[in-house]
Protein backbone atom coordinates (compact mmCIF):
# COMPACT_ATOMS: atom_id res chain seq x y z
CA UNK A 1 0.00 0.00 0.00
CA UNK A 2 3.04 2.85 -0.26
CA UNK A 3 5.11 2.26 -2.62
CA UNK A 4 8.72 4.25 -3.84
CA UNK A 5 9.53 4.77 -7.75
CA UNK A 6 12.43 6.21 -9.23
CA UNK A 7 12.70 9.00 -11.47
CA UNK A 8 15.33 10.72 -13.26
CA UNK A 9 14.39 14.15 -13.62
CA UNK A 10 16.61 16.84 -14.97
CA UNK A 11 20.08 14.36 -14.34
CA UNK A 12 18.13 13.84 -10.36
CA UNK A 13 17.07 11.24 -8.95
CA UNK A 14 14.07 11.53 -7.73
CA UNK A 15 11.92 9.29 -4.80
CA UNK A 16 7.98 9.25 -5.57
CA UNK A 17 6.93 7.64 -2.80
CA UNK A 18 3.05 6.60 -3.44
CA UNK A 19 0.19 6.05 -1.24
CA UNK A 20 -1.19 2.78 -3.23
CA UNK A 21 -4.76 2.30 -1.93
CA UNK A 22 -6.48 4.11 -4.75
CA UNK A 23 -9.68 1.45 -3.94
CA UNK A 24 -10.18 3.30 -0.61
CA UNK A 25 -8.85 6.96 -1.43
CA UNK A 26 -5.54 6.23 -0.35
CA UNK A 27 -7.62 5.95 3.53
CA UNK A 28 -4.25 5.78 5.90
CA UNK A 29 -4.26 2.52 8.30
CA UNK A 30 -1.76 1.91 11.04
CA UNK A 31 0.52 -0.50 8.84
CA UNK A 32 0.09 1.86 5.92
CA UNK A 33 1.89 4.66 8.04
CA UNK A 34 4.65 2.36 9.76
CA UNK A 35 5.35 1.54 5.63
CA UNK A 36 5.03 5.34 5.01
CA UNK A 37 7.65 6.04 7.71
CA UNK A 38 9.74 3.43 6.70
CA UNK A 39 9.62 4.60 3.08
CA UNK A 40 10.38 8.62 3.96
CA UNK A 41 13.39 7.60 6.01
CA UNK A 42 14.71 4.99 3.45
CA UNK A 43 14.05 7.18 0.26
CA UNK A 44 16.83 10.05 1.18
CA UNK A 45 19.49 8.16 1.68
CA UNK A 46 19.50 6.66 -2.02
CA UNK A 47 17.68 9.73 -3.86
CA UNK A 48 18.55 13.69 -4.18
CA UNK A 49 14.69 14.19 -2.96
CA UNK A 50 11.22 13.32 -2.32
CA UNK A 51 8.03 13.37 -3.58
CA UNK A 52 5.11 12.08 -1.45
CA UNK A 53 2.17 11.36 -4.25
CA UNK A 54 -0.75 9.36 -3.90
CA UNK A 55 -2.46 6.66 -6.86
CA UNK A 56 -6.01 7.28 -8.15
CA UNK A 57 -8.04 10.42 -8.28
CA UNK A 58 -7.09 12.29 -4.90
CA UNK A 59 -3.93 12.37 -2.77
CA UNK A 60 -5.63 11.08 0.49
CA UNK A 61 -9.13 10.87 2.05
CA UNK A 62 -7.76 10.08 5.82
CA UNK A 63 -7.56 7.83 8.33
CA UNK A 64 -9.53 4.68 7.58
CA UNK A 65 -12.39 5.41 9.90
CA UNK A 66 -13.93 1.77 9.31
CA UNK A 67 -11.00 0.37 11.46
CA UNK A 68 -11.14 3.36 14.67
CA UNK A 69 -14.95 2.32 14.42
CA UNK A 70 -14.39 -1.70 15.47
CA UNK A 71 -12.39 -0.36 17.35
CA UNK A 72 -13.39 0.71 20.83
CA UNK A 73 -10.59 0.88 22.73
CA UNK A 74 -8.61 3.70 21.01
CA UNK A 75 -5.90 1.63 20.04
CA UNK A 76 -6.29 1.67 16.23
CA UNK A 77 -6.75 5.72 16.50
CA UNK A 78 -3.90 5.72 19.04
CA UNK A 79 -1.54 4.31 16.14
CA UNK A 80 -2.81 6.23 13.59
CA UNK A 81 -2.33 9.46 15.21
CA UNK A 82 1.39 8.96 17.10
CA UNK A 83 2.42 7.50 13.45
CA UNK A 84 1.11 10.08 11.37
CA UNK A 85 3.00 12.61 13.94
CA UNK A 86 6.01 10.58 12.98
CA UNK A 87 6.01 10.61 9.54
CA UNK A 88 5.56 14.11 9.39
CA UNK A 89 8.57 14.75 11.97
CA UNK A 90 10.62 12.35 9.39
CA UNK A 91 10.36 14.48 6.16
CA UNK A 92 10.50 17.67 8.41
CA UNK A 93 13.72 16.41 9.81
CA UNK A 94 15.62 15.06 6.53
CA UNK A 95 17.92 17.36 5.04
CA UNK A 96 17.13 16.65 1.25
CA UNK A 97 13.92 18.40 -0.44
CA UNK A 98 10.42 17.13 0.05
CA UNK A 99 7.74 18.33 -2.14
CA UNK A 100 4.15 17.03 -1.55
CA UNK A 101 1.82 16.50 -4.41
CA UNK A 102 -1.60 16.70 -3.28
CA UNK A 103 -3.88 16.42 -5.94
CA UNK A 104 -7.89 16.03 -6.00
CA UNK A 105 -8.03 16.29 -2.16
CA UNK A 106 -6.03 16.14 1.06
CA UNK A 107 -8.44 15.56 4.11
CA UNK A 108 -7.82 15.14 7.85
CA UNK A 109 -4.93 12.94 8.38
CA UNK A 110 -4.81 13.27 4.37
CA UNK A 111 -3.86 17.26 5.11
CA UNK A 112 -2.00 17.06 8.13
CA UNK A 113 0.55 15.09 5.89
CA UNK A 114 1.29 18.60 3.97
CA UNK A 115 2.99 19.54 6.72
CA UNK A 116 6.26 17.73 6.49
CA UNK A 117 6.75 19.09 3.21
CA UNK A 118 9.38 22.10 2.10
CA UNK A 119 6.55 22.62 -0.79
CA UNK A 120 3.03 21.80 -0.98
CA UNK A 121 1.65 20.94 -4.71
CA UNK A 122 -2.45 21.50 -5.33
CA UNK A 123 -4.68 22.12 -7.64
CA UNK A 124 -7.61 24.72 -7.69
CA UNK A 125 -10.31 22.88 -7.23
CA UNK A 126 -8.65 20.73 -4.66
CA UNK A 127 -10.47 20.45 -1.33
CA UNK A 128 -8.25 20.23 1.60
CA UNK A 129 -9.34 20.49 5.84
CA UNK A 130 -9.39 19.41 9.08
CA UNK A 131 -12.90 18.48 9.49
CA UNK A 132 -12.59 15.91 12.55
CA UNK A 133 -13.96 17.65 15.30
CA UNK A 134 -17.13 16.48 13.95
CA UNK A 135 -16.04 12.69 14.29
CA UNK A 136 -14.91 14.07 18.36
CA UNK A 137 -11.32 14.00 17.43
CA UNK A 138 -8.74 16.30 18.27
CA UNK A 139 -6.90 17.81 14.93
CA UNK A 140 -4.15 19.11 17.75
CA UNK A 141 -1.55 17.06 16.24
CA UNK A 142 -1.38 19.37 13.38
CA UNK A 143 -1.26 22.65 14.73
CA UNK A 144 2.73 22.95 14.79
CA UNK A 145 3.25 21.55 11.73
CA UNK A 146 0.18 23.93 10.07
CA UNK A 147 1.76 27.09 11.92
CA UNK A 148 4.57 26.58 9.86
CA UNK A 149 3.19 27.77 6.76
CA UNK A 150 0.19 29.95 8.00
CA UNK A 151 -0.35 32.54 10.24
CA UNK A 152 -1.57 31.14 14.12
CA UNK A 153 -4.49 33.28 13.18
CA UNK A 154 -5.33 30.98 9.90
CA UNK A 155 -4.08 27.82 12.10
CA UNK A 156 -7.02 28.48 14.31
CA UNK A 157 -9.31 29.03 12.13
CA UNK A 158 -8.48 25.87 10.26
CA UNK A 159 -8.45 23.45 12.85
CA UNK A 160 -11.37 24.41 14.40
CA UNK A 161 -13.62 25.03 11.73
CA UNK A 162 -14.73 21.59 10.65
CA UNK A 163 -15.06 22.13 6.63
CA UNK A 164 -12.83 21.89 4.02
CA UNK A 165 -11.70 24.67 1.46
CA UNK A 166 -10.70 24.55 -2.31
CA UNK A 167 -6.87 24.25 -3.50
CA UNK A 168 -7.47 28.26 -4.05
CA UNK A 169 -8.16 28.94 -1.10
CA UNK A 170 -5.48 27.03 0.65
CA UNK A 171 -2.68 28.61 -1.70
CA UNK A 172 -4.38 32.20 -0.56
CA UNK A 173 -3.82 31.17 3.32
CA UNK A 174 0.03 29.70 2.22
CA UNK A 175 -1.12 25.99 2.96
CA UNK A 176 -0.52 25.29 -0.65
CA UNK A 177 2.45 26.71 -2.06
CA UNK A 178 2.19 25.95 -5.95
CA UNK A 179 -0.56 25.51 -7.68
CA UNK A 180 -2.07 24.35 -10.97
CA UNK A 181 -5.27 24.17 -12.86
CA UNK A 182 -5.94 20.21 -13.17
CA UNK A 183 -5.31 17.76 -10.47
CA UNK A 184 -3.41 15.42 -13.82
CA UNK A 185 -0.53 18.13 -13.57
CA UNK A 186 0.33 18.05 -9.88
CA UNK A 187 2.41 15.39 -9.52
CA UNK A 188 4.63 16.41 -12.73
CA UNK A 189 4.65 19.87 -11.21
CA UNK A 190 6.25 18.36 -7.96
CA UNK A 191 8.76 16.29 -9.62
CA UNK A 192 9.81 19.12 -11.70
CA UNK A 193 10.31 21.24 -8.05
CA UNK A 194 11.82 18.77 -6.82
CA UNK A 195 14.59 18.18 -9.08
CA UNK A 196 14.89 22.22 -9.24
CA UNK A 197 16.16 21.55 -5.42
CA UNK A 198 18.03 19.04 -5.73
CA UNK A 199 20.09 20.88 -8.10
CA UNK A 200 20.81 23.24 -5.49
CA UNK A 201 24.15 22.52 -3.45
CA UNK A 202 23.13 19.62 -1.27
CA UNK A 203 25.19 21.24 1.56
CA UNK A 204 23.75 24.42 1.56
CA UNK A 205 20.33 23.31 1.24
CA UNK A 206 20.88 20.91 4.15
CA UNK A 207 22.57 24.17 6.19
CA UNK A 208 19.95 26.00 5.68
CA UNK A 209 16.72 23.68 5.82
CA UNK A 210 18.11 22.56 9.28
CA UNK A 211 18.72 26.25 10.57
CA UNK A 212 14.41 27.13 9.55
CA UNK A 213 13.81 23.68 11.62
CA UNK A 214 15.76 25.13 14.47
CA UNK A 215 14.39 28.33 14.18
CA UNK A 216 10.66 26.98 14.29
CA UNK A 217 11.34 24.51 16.69
CA UNK A 218 11.22 21.36 15.04
CA UNK A 219 13.74 20.35 16.00
CA UNK A 220 13.30 20.18 19.77
CA UNK A 221 10.51 18.20 19.49
CA UNK A 222 8.40 19.36 22.46
CA UNK A 223 5.48 21.40 20.20
CA UNK A 224 4.78 17.86 18.33
CA UNK A 225 4.82 15.91 21.62
CA UNK A 226 2.55 18.40 23.18
CA UNK A 227 0.38 18.49 19.66
CA UNK A 228 0.40 15.00 19.53
CA UNK A 229 -0.72 14.30 23.58
CA UNK A 230 -3.71 16.63 23.04
CA UNK A 231 -4.78 14.38 20.13
CA UNK A 232 -4.05 11.09 21.79
CA UNK A 233 -5.80 12.24 24.83
CA UNK A 234 -9.40 11.81 23.86
CA UNK A 235 -8.92 8.99 21.82
CA UNK A 236 -11.51 5.93 23.24
CA UNK A 237 -13.21 8.96 24.84
CA UNK A 238 -17.09 8.99 25.23
CA UNK A 239 -17.24 11.48 22.32
CA UNK A 240 -15.38 10.01 20.02
CA UNK A 241 -17.22 6.71 20.20
CA UNK A 242 -20.45 8.58 20.23
CA UNK A 243 -19.87 10.44 17.00
CA UNK A 244 -17.59 7.52 15.11
CA UNK A 245 -20.70 5.33 15.60
CA UNK A 246 -23.04 8.11 14.35
CA UNK A 247 -21.04 8.37 11.12
CA UNK A 248 -22.18 6.19 7.76
CA UNK A 249 -19.27 5.02 6.16
CA UNK B 1 -29.17 51.01 35.04
CA UNK B 2 -29.49 48.63 32.56
CA UNK B 3 -26.89 45.93 32.00
CA UNK B 4 -24.16 47.00 29.74
CA UNK B 5 -23.18 43.59 28.60
CA UNK B 6 -25.78 40.40 28.48
CA UNK B 7 -25.78 36.75 27.97
CA UNK B 8 -27.92 35.43 25.56
CA UNK B 9 -28.56 30.89 25.92
CA UNK B 10 -29.45 29.55 22.89
CA UNK B 11 -28.48 25.60 23.09
CA UNK B 12 -25.16 24.86 21.91
CA UNK B 13 -24.66 28.80 20.82
CA UNK B 14 -24.36 31.57 23.68
CA UNK B 15 -23.79 35.42 22.43
CA UNK B 16 -22.31 37.85 24.93
CA UNK B 17 -23.48 41.65 23.43
CA UNK B 18 -21.95 44.84 24.54
CA UNK B 19 -24.71 47.11 25.75
CA UNK B 20 -23.85 50.88 25.74
CA UNK B 21 -25.28 50.91 21.83
CA UNK B 22 -25.45 55.33 22.19
CA UNK B 23 -21.57 55.31 23.46
CA UNK B 24 -20.77 52.70 20.58
CA UNK B 25 -20.52 50.56 23.08
CA UNK B 26 -17.21 52.55 24.29
CA UNK B 27 -15.12 50.81 26.99
CA UNK B 28 -15.88 51.99 30.23
CA UNK B 29 -14.96 50.68 33.62
CA UNK B 30 -18.77 49.31 34.40
CA UNK B 31 -19.04 48.01 30.93
CA UNK B 32 -16.17 45.67 31.39
CA UNK B 33 -17.07 45.10 35.30
CA UNK B 34 -20.58 43.83 33.74
CA UNK B 35 -18.32 41.84 30.41
CA UNK B 36 -16.89 40.27 33.51
CA UNK B 37 -19.69 39.77 35.43
CA UNK B 38 -21.28 37.61 32.16
CA UNK B 39 -17.88 35.28 32.04
CA UNK B 40 -18.19 34.37 35.03
CA UNK B 41 -21.66 32.82 33.64
CA UNK B 42 -20.14 31.51 31.08
CA UNK B 43 -17.14 30.10 32.58
CA UNK B 44 -19.55 28.40 34.89
CA UNK B 45 -21.93 27.01 32.03
CA UNK B 46 -18.80 25.72 30.51
CA UNK B 47 -18.17 23.40 33.61
CA UNK B 48 -21.51 22.09 33.12
CA UNK B 49 -23.45 19.22 31.12
CA UNK B 50 -25.19 22.07 28.99
CA UNK B 51 -21.55 23.35 28.08
CA UNK B 52 -22.21 25.97 24.96
CA UNK B 53 -20.15 24.99 21.49
CA UNK B 54 -19.85 28.31 20.60
CA UNK B 55 -19.89 32.42 22.02
CA UNK B 56 -20.56 35.15 19.73
CA UNK B 57 -19.58 38.24 20.45
CA UNK B 58 -21.04 40.72 19.59
CA UNK B 59 -22.23 44.68 19.96
CA UNK B 60 -25.91 46.35 20.59
CA UNK B 61 -26.93 48.80 17.84
CA UNK B 62 -24.77 49.78 15.02
CA UNK B 63 -21.00 49.87 16.26
CA UNK B 64 -19.23 46.26 18.08
CA UNK B 65 -16.91 48.78 20.17
CA UNK B 66 -15.37 52.05 19.39
CA UNK B 67 -12.16 51.12 22.14
CA UNK B 68 -11.70 53.39 25.27
CA UNK B 69 -14.54 55.74 26.88
CA UNK B 70 -12.87 58.74 26.77
CA UNK B 71 -14.44 60.25 29.74
CA UNK B 72 -12.47 58.17 31.69
CA UNK B 73 -8.87 58.02 30.22
CA UNK B 74 -8.74 61.92 30.42
CA UNK B 75 -6.33 62.18 33.97
CA UNK B 76 -8.72 65.31 35.59
CA UNK B 77 -9.97 63.94 38.75
CA UNK B 78 -9.16 60.36 39.32
CA UNK B 79 -4.98 59.33 37.81
CA UNK B 80 -6.25 55.67 38.12
CA UNK B 81 -9.26 55.29 36.45
CA UNK B 82 -7.04 54.44 33.00
CA UNK B 83 -4.67 51.95 34.76
CA UNK B 84 -8.04 49.91 35.85
CA UNK B 85 -9.63 50.61 32.12
CA UNK B 86 -6.75 49.07 30.96
CA UNK B 87 -6.10 46.29 33.40
CA UNK B 88 -9.92 45.07 32.80
CA UNK B 89 -9.78 45.11 29.16
CA UNK B 90 -6.25 43.12 29.57
CA UNK B 91 -8.06 40.44 31.64
CA UNK B 92 -11.12 40.52 29.86
CA UNK B 93 -9.29 39.56 26.84
CA UNK B 94 -7.37 37.08 28.70
CA UNK B 95 -10.48 35.15 29.97
CA UNK B 96 -12.11 35.28 26.43
CA UNK B 97 -8.77 33.66 24.86
CA UNK B 98 -9.16 30.81 27.58
CA UNK B 99 -12.93 29.71 27.24
CA UNK B 100 -13.19 26.21 25.86
CA UNK B 101 -15.87 27.26 23.33
CA UNK B 102 -14.91 28.33 20.32
CA UNK B 103 -15.10 32.33 20.13
CA UNK B 104 -16.89 33.86 17.20
CA UNK B 105 -17.02 37.50 16.66
CA UNK B 106 -19.86 39.33 15.05
CA UNK B 107 -18.41 42.64 14.07
CA UNK B 108 -21.76 44.16 13.45
CA UNK B 109 -19.78 47.69 12.73
CA UNK B 110 -17.16 49.92 14.02
CA UNK B 111 -14.25 47.80 15.84
CA UNK B 112 -11.85 50.53 17.08
CA UNK B 113 -8.71 50.23 19.45
CA UNK B 114 -9.67 48.17 21.75
CA UNK B 115 -12.40 47.21 20.36
CA UNK B 116 -10.90 46.23 17.26
CA UNK B 117 -8.73 44.04 20.44
CA UNK B 118 -11.40 42.38 21.15
CA UNK B 119 -12.57 40.99 17.50
CA UNK B 120 -8.23 40.08 17.46
CA UNK B 121 -9.22 37.90 20.69
CA UNK B 122 -11.63 35.97 18.98
CA UNK B 123 -10.98 32.54 17.69
CA UNK B 124 -13.25 33.79 14.09
CA UNK B 125 -14.33 36.83 13.36
CA UNK B 126 -16.62 37.90 10.63
CA UNK B 127 -17.75 41.65 9.43
CA UNK B 128 -19.00 43.39 6.61
CA UNK B 129 -17.20 45.39 4.05
CA UNK B 130 -18.22 48.93 4.85
CA UNK B 131 -17.23 48.50 8.67
CA UNK B 132 -14.68 50.45 9.97
CA UNK B 133 -11.91 48.89 11.77
CA UNK B 134 -8.56 49.42 12.82
CA UNK B 135 -5.85 50.55 15.49
CA UNK B 136 -5.98 54.70 15.17
CA UNK B 137 -3.78 54.62 18.98
CA UNK B 138 -0.53 55.69 17.67
CA UNK B 139 -2.73 59.25 15.89
CA UNK B 140 -3.89 59.82 19.23
CA UNK B 141 -0.47 59.57 20.95
CA UNK B 142 -1.49 56.16 22.46
CA UNK B 143 0.51 52.97 22.62
CA UNK B 144 -1.81 50.12 21.45
CA UNK B 145 -0.20 47.58 24.00
CA UNK B 146 -3.12 45.51 25.74
CA UNK B 147 -4.03 44.60 22.41
CA UNK B 148 -0.51 44.06 20.33
CA UNK B 149 0.51 40.46 21.60
CA UNK B 150 -3.24 39.37 20.57
CA UNK B 151 -2.40 40.94 16.92
CA UNK B 152 0.52 39.65 16.65
CA UNK B 153 -0.75 35.97 17.74
CA UNK B 154 -3.51 36.40 14.91
CA UNK B 155 -1.50 37.96 11.89
CA UNK B 156 1.73 37.51 12.63
CA UNK B 157 4.86 40.46 13.81
CA UNK B 158 5.26 41.16 10.40
CA UNK B 159 1.91 42.23 9.37
CA UNK B 160 1.27 43.51 12.70
CA UNK B 161 4.10 46.17 13.11
CA UNK B 162 2.64 47.58 10.01
CA UNK B 163 -0.92 47.74 11.21
CA UNK B 164 0.01 49.16 14.83
CA UNK B 165 2.38 51.54 13.66
CA UNK B 166 0.60 53.08 10.83
CA UNK B 167 -2.72 53.57 13.13
CA UNK B 168 -5.84 54.50 10.91
CA UNK B 169 -8.69 52.82 10.28
CA UNK B 170 -9.21 50.42 7.23
CA UNK B 171 -12.42 49.39 5.86
CA UNK B 172 -14.05 45.68 6.92
CA UNK B 173 -12.97 44.38 3.38
CA UNK B 174 -8.91 45.35 4.39
CA UNK B 175 -9.17 43.98 7.54
CA UNK B 176 -10.04 40.52 5.65
CA UNK B 177 -7.26 40.92 3.69
CA UNK B 178 -5.15 41.47 6.82
CA UNK B 179 -6.32 38.45 8.12
CA UNK B 180 -7.95 40.68 11.26
CA UNK B 181 -11.09 39.32 10.62
CA UNK B 182 -11.61 35.47 8.92
CA UNK B 183 -14.60 36.59 6.52
CA UNK B 184 -16.21 39.22 5.16
CA UNK B 185 -19.40 39.58 3.79
CA UNK B 186 -20.62 42.60 1.52
CA UNK B 187 -23.44 44.13 3.25
CA UNK B 188 -24.72 44.48 7.44
CA UNK B 189 -27.74 42.70 5.92
CA UNK B 190 -25.95 39.53 5.26
CA UNK B 191 -24.11 39.83 8.79
CA UNK B 192 -26.34 37.22 10.25
CA UNK B 193 -26.82 35.20 7.53
CA UNK B 194 -23.11 34.17 7.41
CA UNK B 195 -22.69 34.10 11.65
CA UNK B 196 -25.42 31.37 11.84
CA UNK B 197 -24.30 29.57 9.04
CA UNK B 198 -20.28 29.47 10.65
CA UNK B 199 -21.91 28.67 13.93
CA UNK B 200 -24.15 25.74 13.21
CA UNK B 201 -20.80 24.74 11.19
CA UNK B 202 -19.28 24.89 14.45
CA UNK B 203 -21.89 23.62 16.55
CA UNK B 204 -21.28 20.25 14.30
CA UNK B 205 -18.00 19.84 16.38
CA UNK B 206 -17.54 17.94 19.13
CA UNK B 207 -17.47 20.13 21.98
CA UNK B 208 -14.52 18.24 23.58
CA UNK B 209 -12.53 17.74 20.68
CA UNK B 210 -12.82 21.56 19.89
CA UNK B 211 -11.79 22.26 23.43
CA UNK B 212 -8.66 20.16 23.16
CA UNK B 213 -8.03 21.36 20.46
CA UNK B 214 -7.91 25.44 21.53
CA UNK B 215 -6.41 24.61 24.68
CA UNK B 216 -3.04 23.10 22.36
CA UNK B 217 -3.59 26.11 20.20
CA UNK B 218 -3.54 28.43 23.48
CA UNK B 219 -0.35 27.23 24.60
CA UNK B 220 1.41 27.03 21.30
CA UNK B 221 1.00 30.48 20.45
CA UNK B 222 1.37 31.59 24.01
CA UNK B 223 -2.01 32.78 24.81
CA UNK B 224 -1.92 31.59 28.36
CA UNK B 225 0.27 34.37 29.12
CA UNK B 226 -1.57 37.08 31.56
CA UNK B 227 1.28 38.48 32.76
CA UNK B 228 2.39 40.03 29.89
CA UNK B 229 -1.13 41.17 29.18
CA UNK B 230 -0.29 43.47 32.39
CA UNK B 231 2.46 44.52 31.99
CA UNK B 232 1.05 46.04 28.93
CA UNK B 233 -1.98 47.65 30.55
CA UNK B 234 0.80 49.44 32.59
CA UNK B 235 3.01 50.52 29.62
CA UNK B 236 -0.27 51.68 28.02
CA UNK B 237 -1.34 53.57 31.21
CA UNK B 238 1.83 54.98 31.17
CA UNK B 239 1.64 56.75 27.71
CA UNK B 240 -1.61 57.90 28.12
CA UNK B 241 -0.81 59.65 31.32
CA UNK B 242 1.80 62.13 28.73
CA UNK B 243 0.80 65.40 28.44
CA UNK B 244 0.92 65.23 25.13
CA UNK B 245 -1.44 62.10 24.85
CA UNK B 246 -3.81 64.09 27.22
CA UNK B 247 -3.83 67.11 25.29
CA UNK B 248 -4.71 65.22 22.20
CA UNK B 249 -7.46 63.66 23.71
CA UNK B 250 -9.00 66.57 24.90
CA UNK B 251 -8.83 68.08 21.93
CA UNK B 252 -10.59 64.86 20.40
CA UNK B 253 -13.24 65.25 23.06
CA UNK B 254 -14.62 68.71 21.79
Amino acid sequence: MIRTETIERDGRSIAVVLLDRPEKRNALTPDMLAALCTALEEAPKTHDAVVLAGEGKLFCAGFDLSLCKDDPSGETMRKLLTRLSRACTIMRRTEKPVVIAAHGAAIAGGCALLGGGDVVVSDIHAKLGYPVTKIGVSPAVSAPFLSYNVTTGTSREMLLVPELVSGEAAHAKSLVHELVDLREDVRDKAISIAANLADKPSHAYAATKSLLNQLEGTDDGEAFRLALDASLALTGGEEEQRLLAQLDL
Amino acid sequence: MPDLATLTIAGPITTLTFNRPDAHNALSIAMLTDAHRCMDEVESLARSDSAPTVLVVTGAGRSFCAGMDLKEVIIEDDPTLPVQLLESLARLTHRIRLLPMVVVGRVNGAAIGGGCGLVTVCDLAITHADAKLGFPEVDLGLCPAVVAPWLVRKIGPGKARQVLLSGGLMSGATAFEFGIVSSTVETRDELDGAVRKLTNTLATGGREALGATKKLLNTLDGSNDLDILLEAAKLSASVLATEDAQNRLKARRK
